[in-house]
């Protein structure tokens, strides 16, 4: 009782101690919170630098390109102005399904091969697996004309096959390849270690584990990948120009030359009549929104697929 | 020392050979070259529930895991001695992995359900996965495998729905159902309820209970009175000087818990350590 008495009385050292301490920790805390401020504020200015140019392109493409997204731009296929008529450029149908056609035959080409190493590289232990997975690494990071001049000199010059759609989807394929590859591997490793000894010790061999659990838990992950591999590909200029020939027609015959969306937008530009230059502002537009639903579908894929399996 | 410990314990436990569903002899697990666990000699009797017990570090899911060859996929692992089922030796006889699995199942600490798959196709999996197509005999199996899990009644009329679904105590019951339809001799239980709350660890043992009538059920467990609950063998184990896991007595339940012949095996059970 005595005790309790005594503290509640505080001697003087107490006393001034205890102001010590308050007034100390009141300066932090009005140190801190001008730091605080000042460092929000850097944020948002930096948010307001990073993000002006990218509305600004935004804004200047959706003006620029939106007029020129009319009917003809569709279904029609270009023309070369002429002094009587200088806004005659045509449409872009040939580059629109040449686009779309080159990177359907990529996507069939590279996904099945993609996604079986993928599954290799992250069930295998070997030093081949390895060695593979650096080369993917690599490759992920070589730049795009590359695929561009392999095509070029394996395709055209050693398969003895012409300017042709074929040609341009295998340099997409190698591109889409490593995106693929490093996908599914990381996708495949996440499926928990106790799924596969679940099928282990069901009896099941180890590729119908792979076939049957692994792939598909890992699918979510699988099928983002392939789709953000498209979207990479469908706005590649380098990997195409050398090879598929830029053809005017509208084709989508594997072995024909064809047009592509980023190869017009490259000859458009050069163009000595301004209709023709306006006219890419409009390919430029469409290979955006082409992006923007490819990157849309992967994240709504990934999100659905999430809620079913937690 | 031990030699004696260990006929002394077969002195106890010994039955015909019929009664043997599975044998260990001397068995040590290594991975790379460091031992995990070692001396592991006893025989699993048929329909009775075999506990595993010990502190961490004992080797229990070790040597748990050498009974149906899952060390198999780790590189460095390796199992040495001898563990017979039916009179087979599981590493060096004439059956292959495949068919030992499907003879010895495994029901694993956390409940894992194939994510993807409904609860119907999660039961029939390793029917599935060993070729087995027949629309009729999935249908029977997964039936029975499911009332035999006491599961039956609770998703009869949710078998197309996804397995993740369900709460973590059913998720584990169908694991059990998914092992049982493989029809095994043996289950493999590597502490099947330290992820579930009391009243679903109560149904598991209560099916336990049920499910060793037909098949012969060893477990491994943290949980001192549920193996005194639950199991009629128990085989202690403890961690020794070098840090390699080693069996230190086996015997009925009864003993091991009442008048074990090692004073560590009484220390342990009676929470001396570990």
């Amino acid at each position: 009782m005595n005790d309790l008495t005594q503290l509640e009385e505080p001697t003087e050292i107490d006393q001034s101690m205890r102001e010590e301490i308050r007034r100390v920790s009141h300066a932090t805390r009005a140190r801190r919170l001008l730091i605080s401020r000042v460092m929000t504020t850097l944020c948002a200015l930096t948010l307001a630098v990073t993000a002006v140019p990218l509305v600004l392109l935004l804004f200047q493409l959706i003006k620029r390109g939106a007029p020129e997204l009319t009917w003809t731009f569709f279904t029609k296929v270009p023309e070369t102005p002429s002094l009587i008529a200088p806004n005659a450029t045509g449409g872009l149908s040939n580059a629109i399904l040449g686009s779309i056609a080159l990177n359907i035959y990529a996507a069939i080409l590279a996904i099945p091969v993609g996604v079986l190493v993928g599954v290799y590289l992250a069930e295998s232990l070997s030093k081949f697996a390895s060695a593979l997975r650096i080369i993917a690494q690599t490759m992920a990071g070589a730049p795009s004309i590359l695929m561009g001049l392999f095509a070029f000199s394996f395709v055209l010059q050693d398969l003895h096959v012409g300017f042709s759609a074929i040609a341009g989807s295998f340099a997409l394929a190698v591109l889409m390849l490593p995106v693929i590859i490093i996908a599914t591997e990381i996708a495949v490793l996440n499926v928990p270690n106790t799924l596969r000894e679940a099928g282990l010790a069901l009896g099941a061999k180890p590729h119908k584990v792979s076939m049957r659990v692994v792939i598909p838990s890992a699918l979510t992950g699988i099928v983002t990948g392939c789709i953000l591999a498209i979207s990479r590909a469908i706005g590649e200029t380098a990997p195409v120009l050398l090879v598929i020939g830029g053809g005017y027609l509208n084709t989508w015959k594997p072995l024909s030359p064809v047009s592509a969306l980023p190869l017009s937008i490259y000859e458009n530009a050069k163009s000595e009549w301004p209709s023709q230059r306006a006219q890419v502002w409009g390919a430029a537009l469409l290979l955006v929104i082409f992006v923007f639903i490819l990157s849309l579908t992967a994240r709504i894929w990934a999100s659905r697929k999430q809620k079913v399996s937690n | 020392m031990s030699e004696a410990q260990v006929t002394k314990s077969q002195a106890v436990i010994v039955r015909d050979p019929g009664h043997t569903a599975m044998q260990l002899e001397d068995v040590a697990v290594s991975f790379n070259g460091r031992v995990a666990v070692r001396d592991a000699t006893f025989d699993i009797a048929k329909n009775r529930v075999t506990s595993l017990i010990g502190p961490s570090g004992s080797g229990k899911t070790t040597l748990l895991r050498a009974l149906n060859r899952l060390h198999d996929l780790t590189p460095g692992a390796k199992v040495s001695g001898r563990i017979v089922l039916e009179g087979t030796d599981i590493y060096r006889g004439d059956m292959t992995v495949t068919e030992l699995r499907t003879r010895v199942g495994m029901v694993f600490q956390r409940p894992n359900p194939f994510p993807t798959m409904s609860i119907y196709d999660n039961v029939v999996s390793g029917l599935r996965f060993n070729g087995i197509k027949k629309k009729s005999l999935l249908d029977e199996a997964a039936e029975t495998s499911l009332r035999s899990a006491a599961l039956w009644d609770s998703v009869e009329s949710r078998l197309k729905v996804a397995a993740s679904n369900l709460s973590g105590g059913e998720q584990q019951r169908l694991c059990i159902a998914r092992a049982l339809a493989m029809d095994p001799e043996v289950l493999l239980m590597d502490e099947p309820t330290s992820a579930l709350d009391p009243i679903a660890t109560l149904k598991i043992e209560e099916l336990m209970t049920t499910l060793k009538e037909r098949v012969t059920i060893i477990i491994v467990t943290h949980n001192m009175q549920q193996a005194a609950r639950i199991s009629d063998d128990c085989a202690f184990l403890l961690m020794g000087e070098d840090r390699a896991g080693e069996l230190i007595e086996f015997d009925t339940t009864e003993k091991i818990f009442n008048n074990p012949n090692d004073p560590r095996t009484l220390d342990y059970t009676l929470g001396r350590f570990g």
